[in-house]
């Protein structure tokens, strides 16, 4: 019990941090909170340290300290704490401020139990933890738009939640357990096999937004405040990812999941960038952009166990995704929801304006940015793996990409600036910019410190 | 001294220092700028006093970058990238020096010109194929805000296709890097070299794919249709550099990776690629001849040059005798430094024309000679060089090309009908634009001005000194190409 939870300290130190951080709310003092939070944050990162090199599990291996969990909460944890200062940045001053706070970190205590998932009990609460939560911070504006933001979210959670659960008691009945490790005994079956499958991609699916269960998040991220738009974007999303390469991983390669994956990533990419060309708003854009990035994800997953890049390269890209994604939603808030904000932007405020240029190239992949280190990891890894075609899907998709990305690097540059306000930005929305660039930029020369 | 890294990263650390310096004056941004390319170009110069080594690379510089897939930050030079080398280091400082006068945003403008030179540089010199990707793809992100931001009328066209073109196009060399990486376990480009990693249909899959990137880079016919829409847009300078050095990138490759990483699979493509070479050659002289717009008319000439690269490359694949090899292989690298030094002083010179008339079309022109023979008479001068007159840069490299072709695969000679074509439109140009009745409308040209002379000075020299003399910069190239072994 004692070496168990020792194991478990960073995952405590956030539990703590949020229970605290609703007192500070109760208090009413929402500036205590953030502080609270920032400061559990940093310290459950550095907890982490030590029992990064562990790999072993817990609790009757229902939870995992593994690479995968150690570097989820390297990524998830700084992660959290960039989106929480841009929730003070849209949010300060509104009532009920400090409950965003601890909302976002009691979803990032759920996104890390996913993350670390042994075993499916585990992850069923790992996803009620993570949507309970986001289901609140969707609708916390209590206007039209959040509320059936909400509303949509939470129908479309509990849905897919109920098939996951139901297919998942194919592969209990089928495996005599709910632990991933038993999961072998499932070689051979396909029909329990194919059932359960189907109903995690259903489950985690909806959670990572891939195709075809993505519809809820362009409404909820346009809904939601911007900074939960962005929180949700990366952060559910990654731990949703960590779970499919947990449980998959374990999962017998002659259920034939790989290839089922694979056509959801090709879809997934193809679609999403398909539909992110056609959006006038940059929040619905930036959404749909980011069900193509779980697709590409998926490269990294259908390469588990056929190639040693797999787990590096979805560790890296999710990495390189949080610095990019959460940056490209830090200018938004700068700039405002639709494309015709964007009008000038570079000459209006030229930092910013190469800020969006760095996380928007970097999003496309293009060298020597972090997204594109990401990306050679997942097409070696999938290339590696057999899945020549995928890699090639993903390619073109990265010139789609393009395409869609500049559609908001053009207007910054092409138009001439009206002589808007160039009203000064929010401390903490600057700092997120800040650090979210240096990362993005730095990381690509200096990602040898990374795993792999 | 890391002399390669010194000069690969001095440009951009440049633009850096210029992006944190306050309330800085165009005077300044542009004494720093010519400062800061005049002294990577005496790095280069310094690099070249070192000299290279036949069978390898010299000067290599190594450092960990990614140790767990292999891929490490790795710089060297040989007889082919050193010269590339030496003429984007002269190109650039001469850009810097064109671009002087320059006032709309002009810190911005050299910060990519320094960006752009540091990605130019780092392509010819990269050792790691990663590496050489990363520095690629660099140079692709920099000329397309260099066109959309400071190019002309239809500028974001132009820069859109242009990106979407060579992104496109440079994605399947990153599929054939991985291919190469996942058959060798490194990204080290000499271990490629030296033992091919892929064989059969893996190395013809990877040389299809490395042949699509750089055919869209050189241009070959059929992906050439990018290179005049973002010549015709594109600023001076870039024109310069996108002509002068980037489309070096293509010929580089084909012969760095194609031919030296997947040599069976390019001799048994190579008649195929002779073929695209030839066709390129005479196709790009017939559309050149069809302009009346002297920089489309230019840019054309770009496709026919690159044609010839392209044919002196495929013959030494397909010959089996080394010493043809080598002559071919001198002629196709002498001719990039050609085509830089020659095709850099026509766009220069078109855009002082363009800068002084606002025009480039060339029936708005006439008589000039007479009224500002400097730039009538370099622009002669260089017209006579790129259509390949004995005693001018481009006649020793195309006559080098001409003779392993005759040897190898008479046939492919026919792409000599292409110099006829080339003679016939630059006597044509000259004879609208700086010839006949004098057009009253620019009775007050003004003639080069210092700074432009400064320019185009070197360039000129240049081209005679090669066309009379091009011993040394053969030497050091055949030191290296005939020790190629493939």
């Amino acid at each position: 019990m004692g070496r168990d939870l020792s194991f478990l300290i960073p995952e405590l130190t956030l539990a703590v941090t949020a229970m605290l951080m609703l007192v500070a709310e109760m208090l009413r003092l929402p500036r205590l909170a953030l502080a609270l939070g920032l400061v559990g944050l940093a310290a459950a990162t550095l907890l982490t340290i030590p029992v990064l090199a562990a790999d072993t599990t817990v609790f009757g291996g229902t939870y995992r300290i593994d690479m995968l969990s150690g570097w989820a909460k390297l990524i998830l944890l700084p992660g959290t704490g960039l989106a929480l200062l841009l929730a003070r940045a849209e949010l300060a001053g509104q009532d009920r401020e400090g409950s965003v706070y601890s909302l976002l970190c009691l979803v990032t205590l759920g996104a890390l139990m996913l993350a670390g998932s042994g075993d499916m009990m585990l992850m069923v609460l790992g996803v009620v933890l993570t949507g309970l939560g986001s289901f609140a911070l969707v609708s916390f504006p209590r206007d039209d738009a959040a509320t059936e933001a909400g509303m949509k979210y939470l129908v479309f959670g509990s849905v897919t939640g109920a098939v996951m659960i139901y297919g998942l008691s194919f592969w209990f009945g089928g495996a005599g357990s709910t632990l991933y490790s038993e999961l072998a005994q499932l070689d051979g079956r396909p029909l329990i096999a194919t059932a359960g499958l189907l109903a995690v991609i259903a489950g985690l699916g909806y959670k990572a937004s891939l195709v075809p269960f993505h519809f809820w998040a362009p409404d909820a991220y346009d809904g939601a405040p911007v900074a939960v738009a962005a929180y949700l974007s990366v952060i559910t999303k990654i731990a949703a990812i960590f779970a499919f390469a947990q449980v998959l991983r374990d999962l017998p390669v002659s259920t034939g999941w790989p290839m089922v994956i694979a056509l959801v990533a090709a879809v997934t990419m193809t679609l999403g960038y398909l539909t992110a060309l056609v959006q006038a708003n940059v929040v619905r854009l930036l959404a749909y952009s980011s069900v193509a990035q779980a697709g590409y994800f998926l490269l990294g997953i259908v390469a588990l166990g056929a190639s040693p890049l797999a787990i590096p390269a979805i560790i890296v890209f999710g990495a390189a995704y949080v610095a990019m994604n959460l940056g490209a939603f830090a200018v938004v808030m700068v700039a405002g929801r639709y494309l015709d904000d964007f009008a000038g932007l570079g000459r209006r405020r030229p930092g910013v304006g190469l800020a969006m240029v760095v996380f928007l190239l970097s999003l496309t992949g293009i060298p020597p940015l972090f997204g594109f280190v990401g990306k050679v990891y997942l097409f070696g890894a999938a290339i590696e793996a057999g899945f020549l075609w995928l890699a090639v899907i993903a390619i073109l998709n990265s010139v789609l990409a393009l395409g869609v990305y500049l559609r908001i690097v053009v207007p910054m540059y092409a138009s001439v600036a009206a002589p808007g306000d160039a009203a000064p930005i929010a401390p903490p929305l600057a700092w997120a910019i800040v650090i979210a660039g240096i990362v993005t930029i730095l990381m690509g020369a200096f990602v040898g410190i990374l795993p792999g | 001294m890391p002399l390669l890294t010194l000069a690969t990263f001095l440009p951009i650390v440049g633009g850096l220092v210029l992006m944190a310096l306050p309330g800085r004056s165009a005077r300044t941004v542009h004494t720093l700028s010519i400062g800061v390319t005049g002294l990577t170009f005496l790095l280069t110069l310094a690099i070249w006093a070192n000299g290279t080594q036949p069978g390898g690379f010299a000067q290599v510089e190594e450092l960990a970058w990614i140790p767990a897939i292999g891929a490490a930050y790795r710089l060297g030079v040989d007889g082919l990238s050193l010269p590339l080398v030496l003429l984007t280091s002269l190109l650039f400082l001469l850009s810097a020096i064109y671009s002087a006068r320059l006032k709309d945003r002009a810190a911005a403008f050299v910060v990519l010109m320094l960006m752009l030179e540091t990605a130019s540089l780092g392509a010819f010199m990269a050792l790691d194929a990663l590496l050489f990707y990363v520095f690629f793809e660099v140079s692709l992100v920099g000329m397309y805000f260099m066109i959309a931001g400071w190019g002309h009328e239809d500028r974001q066209r132009a820069a859109l296709m242009f990106f979407l073109y060579t992104l496109l196009g440079s994605l399947p060399l990153l599929l054939a890097i991985l291919g190469l990486y996942l058959s060798s376990g490194t990204f080290d480009m000499r271990s490629w070299i030296d033992t091919p990693p892929p064989t059969g249909l893996a190395a013809m899959l990877a040389l299809v794919a490395m042949l699509f990137t750089f055919a869209i880079k050189i241009p070959s016919f059929p992906l050439h249709t990018w290179l005049p829409a973002a010549h015709v847009q594109a600023p001076t300078v870039g024109s310069v550099i996108l002509a002068g050095v980037m489309l070096k990138f293509g010929t580089y490759g084909l012969v760095r990776f194609a031919l030296q990483m997947t040599p069976e699979a390019f001799a048994k493509a190579g008649l195929v690629i002779l073929a695209f070479g030839v066709f390129s050659a005479i196709y790009g002289a017939f559309a050149a001849l069809a302009q009346s717009d002297l920089k489309k008319m230019v840019a054309y000439t770009s496709v026919n040059h690159m044609g010839y690269i392209v044919m002196g490359v495929a013959v030494a694949a397909l010959t089996i005798d080394p010493k043809i090899r080598a002559v071919a292989l001198d002629g196709a690298t002498l001719q990039m430094v050609s085509h830089g030094i020659v095709t850099g002083a026509l766009f220069f010179l078109v855009g002082m024309l363009q800068d002084r008339t606002h025009s480039r079309e060339m029936a708005d022109f006439g008589g000039l000679l007479g009224r500002v023979p400097w730039l009538g008479w370099a622009f002669i001068l260089s017209a006579f060089a790129s259509l390949g007159l004995p005693g001018l840069a481009h006649f020793p490299a195309e006559f080098q090309i001409f003779l392993a072709t005759l040897q190898t695969q008479p046939w492919a000679i026919v792409a000599i009908l292409a110099i006829v074509v080339m003679a016939g439109l630059y006597l044509r140009s000259i004879a609208q634009v700086f010839l006949g009745e004098a057009n009253e409308k620019w009775s007050a040209m003004p003639d080069l001005n210092r700074g432009e002379m400064w320019v185009i000075v070197p360039l000129l020299a240049l081209t005679i000194l090669i066309g009379v003399a091009p011993a040394t910069l053969i030497d050091m190239i055949h030191t290296t190409m005939t020790s190629l072994s493939f």
